[in-house]
């Protein structure tokens, strides 16, 4: 008891030391720094999350998954390649100029021939073919048919439309000079501690409600609990799954928990024995209970995986079927394949506490089934370079659909023209899914698009190409105070709307 | 290895007691000299010691505090950590032991090469371990761990080489002291091969700097070993380091303490005795220092 | 003496160079492809190898390298492969926080650990001497990770004192301070002790207590000067044990400085920004060894003397 009043008085103190921050500037905390402000130099979480409150793109995704109007006012689909954006009037970037359909150009241009980390969002626009109709037309065309083009526009950080001259005038310091259209503009930037924002008074829309806008680093997860518990931080993006408990039994501090597109599986190369026989992945597959690799791994936060689709992506089919253990059934299969006495098999994983403890906990469920499996911890680099040589036999990974649409989430992992080199590391092959996935691309949304994945879900899982572990969940915790949060399912949350309730 | 270098003339004012006797005197060194003993037949009996297997899964038991069934309470997977700190001594040793010896074989050979022909030889060795020595050695071991990858063989091959430098230049100041006195000389007239003088007359007349270093450098690699485990450059699991267990259980402070205070422990007490023993051992070598 | 100076300055010119390519050789072993990882999981085959070339990475090795010391003459080390910008750029703007946190540590060590270890060889086998060299002993032996780690438990969760992340204000700056400190005022403690010992059992010390001065004014005025020789040589030494030392520290704290860059430099493969920051923590570790000497040689008139000869 007496230790919580200590606290308490350490609380109240530290909160009215931060007394002339309430109110006026909002602070939120980032797990690590932005790499580079560079929309098209650093498509990673923590740079995203930052440029996202100061560049927009032509349309976004609402919360319903349905892609609508952002800097275009409107957009129409003019034939299987051509797409027509009208521009919004009157927008003008942080450094004055305004947006014409010219910067739209110029944006995609330097996107496709300079932006190489983000070149999988935009490497289908057809740059050779843009058209400019006048000054709010633009006519922006894809190379080949593609369903998800709209969805790869919309992406946060590579359809956010910049301006030449700013771009010109940071010249080599562009990471470091953002200049967007957002709500936000930049201020000031300390590599690994803190990024400053403030609002932009001439913005189109809504104005932000908050002035300022500070994102701190805190690598540390337990601190950066401990830093919104003391009032040091009014969000907190990614919280420990330890910390859940706390928050929630905390008066106040509020949590949500919000899935997220990311599904972590245990990939299966099958190009070589023994994982070649579908019995044999079958049966681990049948004793890899998901369950307490969520409730151990995670400590409880996500869900077991049933299929290769997040479900907050269109189409997730939630009729696949719960795989449950049995261990009778994996062992007889296992002899059915010849593998009676057992065998010794590898595991790759990257080195990731999460990774390691789901390895841990599969090592020692695939014991059950004589499978004596030894853990390759790698450094993340190493990892993905030893993937590529495909020698791999059993690896943990997991697939963040960043783009929101089902075909992100399985062309490039199961595709049999992405074997060799490809994300396809499994080396899964289908002539059928392969046909289902290249009609996917081509089908407009509806119903027939619907019926093609849903049936290509059920497919991969009979094949056992994966087997599926655990859907991701954002943990973000926030002071009671807060309000006016918009939650983002890719993780690039809006802050524009975000102010303190003053009575409380 | 600073204290080491500034007892570099050793002064004869006292006299020679026998060596074994003014160890056996210090009380700390002699405590220390147990404690690693003990550790060592820990190390050695681990299967016996242990309560548990070390990586022995138990998810409904998954931490639990200290109790009379787990002394030290059990980890996120309900593996009992009393069992995995046991287990982890035999890493820790191991590590310790063998990066200390690649340091000394390495650089002893290095350092005597270099001190006995002098010259050119001894310029080019010399200064290359300057260059090595321009880096502090916890960098040097970081770069190279994370050259190698993770791994238990590499992590002593990195700690282990990043302390090369400190053996050739304690080697090469004893050998060039050693290597106009008359014996030497007499040595040279007999006609023994170079490599005979080194290793038969030279370097058993400088061991005892070697050796106060390398107890003293057995504890700097296990802290230094913990260290890149911490930050992530550490061995495979399941297999338990004690750095690993202090690095996992960081996450977990808050609600359970203990699985940060354990392996912790297990760290100091083992440092801690290396470091009486090697305090001891220099009393008992180098007696101008002694109290 | 200048001349002296000088010289050790152009010693470093070697030792520099022999860093680069010493880490430069052992990055390029490095197995994990730098342009795989700047481009992600996501990119194809293509694009990575279009990439290898735009950097240079399909060169021999000692054409890459060549490149990098011809760059590095015209004063440019590098651009970051990760965010784009200058590594000279971001080792000195991360420098600071780690200068302000050694400086601090070292603070701490100097004007505790001195005082400690003067007093305990004054008062030999007392209870103080006991105590203060016991705790000496555990800071030696204390993982600095862990104490960070007890220190935040202690004084972040269970008193809610300080702060365990940020290192803007002084209140921030006290836990990584104390904690990067101990290991050094440990030594720095012994050191004092035994250099102090040394010192008063000399005969002019017995001289001047012969002569009836008083205890005190023995230690301040003809034992202090001599014991402080090895107490320099240690603080010099400390202080650079202090910068590698706050690369774990600073891991632990989250503080923006120089080890934070080069442990995650390290994790992302970002070759230029690596090599800048052992280049630099070797540069100030050099410079701080040279000035370490040259006071040296300022507190020691013998060793002046010799300087001033050669």
């Amino acid at each position: 008891m007496f230790k919580r009043m200590c606290l308490m008085f350490v609380v109240l103190l530290l909160a009215v030391g931060c007394a002339f921050a309430q109110g006026d500037t909002l602070t939120v905390v980032m797990a690590a720094d932005s790499k580079s402000l560079d929309p098209h130099a650093a498509p990673d979480l923590s740079s995203t999350s930052v440029m996202t409150q100061m560049m927009e793109s032509l349309v976004t995704i609402d919360s319903g998954g349905n892609i609508v109007p952002l800097l275009a006012e409107s957009f129409e689909k003019l034939d299987d390649l051509r797409y027509k954006f009208v521009l919004r009037k009157g927008v003008r970037f942080h450094n004055g100029e305004e947006l014409t359909a010219e910067d739209v150009k110029y944006t995609f241009t330097r996107a496709v021939r300079t932006g190489k980390v983000i070149d999988y969002v935009v490497r289908n626009i057809d740059i050779e073919h843009i058209e400019i109709l006048d000054d709010y037309t633009i006519i922006v065309p894809s190379l080949t048919p593609d369903s998800s083009f709209l969805a790869c526009l919309s992406h946060y950080c590579a359809g956010v439309v910049l301006n030449q001259k700013a771009v010109d005038a940071a010249g080599e310091r562009v990471g470091m000079q953002p200049v967007g259209t957002g709500p936000y503009k930049f201020v000031s930037w300390q590599k690994g501690n803190r990024v400053v924002l403030e609002r932009f008074e001439d913005y189109w829309g809504d104005k932000a409600k908050t002035p300022n806008l500070v994102f701190r680093t805190i690598t540390e997860g337990t601190n950066r609990c401990i830093e919104l518990e003391t009032g040091g931080a009014d969000i907190v993006q990614s919280l420990l799954p330890v910390d859940v408990n706390r928050v929630v039994d905390n008066p106040k501090l509020t949590l949500l928990r919000l899935p997220a597109p990311v599904v972590m599986y245990l990939g299966m190369n099958v190009s070589n024995e023994p994982l070649s026989d579908i019995r044999v992945r079958r049966a681990i597959t049948l004793v890899v209970d998901n369950r307490p690799i969520v409730k151990i791994a995670f400590r409880g936060v996500g869900l077991p995986a049933r299929g290769p689709v997040p479900p907050t992506i269109k189409y997730y089919d939630p009729t696949l079927p719960e795989i449950l253990p049995d261990v009778e059934k994996a062992k007889a299969l296992m002899a059915e394949a010849g593998y009676k006495e057992g065998l010794k098999m590898e595991l790759w994983c990257r080195d990731e506490k999460t990774y390691i403890d789901t390895a841990t906990i599969i090592q020692n469920q695939l014991k059950q089934i004589g499978i004596d499996l030894s853990i390759q911890v790698m450094e993340w680099g190493a990892f993905l370079e030893k993937l590529k040589q495909r020698e791999q036999q059993l690896y943990l990974q997991a697939w963040n659909s960043v783009i929101a649409d089902p075909d992100y989430s399985l062309f490039g992992v199961f595709h049999s023209s992405q074997k060799l080199t490809g994300l396809n590391r499994g080396v899964y092959g289908n002539p059928e899914v392969d046909k289902l996935l290249e009609e996917g691309k081509r089908v407009s949304d509806g119903p027939e698009r619907e019926a093609v994945y849903h049936r290509l879900q059920h497919m991969i899982a009979d094949d056992v190409a994966w087997g599926f572990l655990h859907v991701n969940e954002l943990l973000i915790g926030m002071s009671e105070n807060v309000r006016g949060f918009l939650f983002d399912p890719s993780g690039n949350h809006k802050y524009y709307q975000v102010y303190f309730d003053q009575a409380k | 290895m600073a204290e080491a270098r500034m007892s570099g003339e050793g002064g004869k004012q006292y006299k020679q007691s026998g060596l074994w006797a003014r160890f056996r005197k210090n009380r700390m060194a002699f405590c220390g000299a147990i404690m690693i003993m003990g550790l060592v037949v820990v190390a050695i009996f681990a299967p016996l010691i242990a309560p548990f297997p070390y990586d022995q899964q138990d998810f409904m038991a998954a931490q639990e505090a200290p109790s009379a069934a787990h002394w030290f309470g059990t980890d996120e997977f309900g593996r009992d950590i009393f069992s995995r700190i046991v287990y982890a001594s035999r890493i820790s040793l191991e590590v310790g032991f063998i990066a200390v010896s690649i340091g000394m074989v390495v650089g002893g050979a290095l350092g005597s090469v270099a001190g006995y022909y002098g010259g050119f030889l001894d310029n080019f060795v010399m200064r290359t371990m300057d260059i090595l020595l321009a880096v502090p050695s916890t960098i040097l071991a970081i770069a190279i761990a994370a050259t190698l990858g993770p791994g238990l063989f590499n992590l002593m091959m990195a700690v282990g080489i990043s302390t090369i430098p400190r053996y050739a230049r304690i080697v090469r100041a004893s050998v060039l002291s050693l290597r106009h006195l008359e014996f030497i000389e007499a040595a040279q007239a007999v006609g023994s091969s170079d490599f005979r003088i080194i290793v038969k007359h030279i370097l058993p007349n400088c061991m005892a700097p070697v050796i106060v270093q390398a107890t003293l450098g057995v504890a700097s690699a296990i802290l230094n070993t913990a260290g890149l485990s911490f930050i992530g450059l550490g061995i495979q699991p399941p297999t338990p380091e004690w750095g690993a267990m202090l690095s996992g259980a960081r996450t977990y402070i808050r609600d359970y303490p203990y699985m940060t205070i354990f392996p912790g422990l297990a760290i100091m007490l083992t440092v801690l005795a290396l470091n009486f023993l090697g305090d001891g051992l220099r009393d008992a070598l180098d007696p101008k220092l002694k109290r | 003496m200048w001349r002296y100076v000088l010289r050790r300055l152009c010693y470093l010119l070697p030792i520099f160079i022999g860093i680069s390519f010493f880490v430069f050789f052992m990055l390029h072993m490095t197995p994990g492809d730098p342009a795989r990882l700047m481009l992600g999981d996501a990119a194809t085959e293509t694009s990575v190898q279009e990439l290898r070339q735009e950097m240079g990475l399909n060169d021999p090795f000692l054409m890459q390298y060549g490149r990098y010391i011809k760059n590095a003459v015209r004063g440019d080390i590098g651009k970051s492969y990760i965010t784009k910008s200058p590594v000279a750029h971001e080792v000195l703007q991360a420098f600071p926080a780690t200068l302000r946190l050694a400086l601090f540590a070292i603070s701490i060590a100097i004007l505790i650990g001195v005082p400690l270890g003067i007093l305990s060889a004054i008062h030999q086998y007392s209870l103080l001497d006991n105590v203060a060299m016991g705790f000496a002993l555990i800071g030696i032996s204390m993982p600095v990770f862990w104490l960070g780690l007890l220190l935040i438990l202690l004084f972040c969760v269970w008193l809610g004192w300080f702060p365990a992340s940020g290192f803007d204000t002084f209140r921030q700056m006290v836990l990584p301070a104390v904690t990067l400190s101990t290991p050094s005022l440990a030594i720095i403690s012994r050191i004092s002790r035994s250099s102090m010992l040394e010192v008063v059992r000399q005969d002019y010390i017995c001289m001047a207590r012969a002569k009836g001065q008083v205890e005190w004014r023995v230690i301040w005025n003809h034992a202090l000067g001599n014991a402080l020789i090895p107490i320099v040589t240690i603080v010099g030494l400390q202080f650079g044990g202090l910068l590698e030392g706050a690369v774990v520290t600073e891991a632990v704290f989250a503080v923006p400085g120089i080890g934070s860059l080069l442990v995650e430099a390290i994790k992302t493969r970002d070759y230029p920004m690596v090599l800048g920051g052992v280049l630099f923590i070797g540069v100030v570790f050099s410079l701080v060894n040279l000035v370490v000497d040259i006071l040296y040689a300022y507190i020691d008139p013998r060793i002046k003397a010799r300087y001033q000869n050669g």
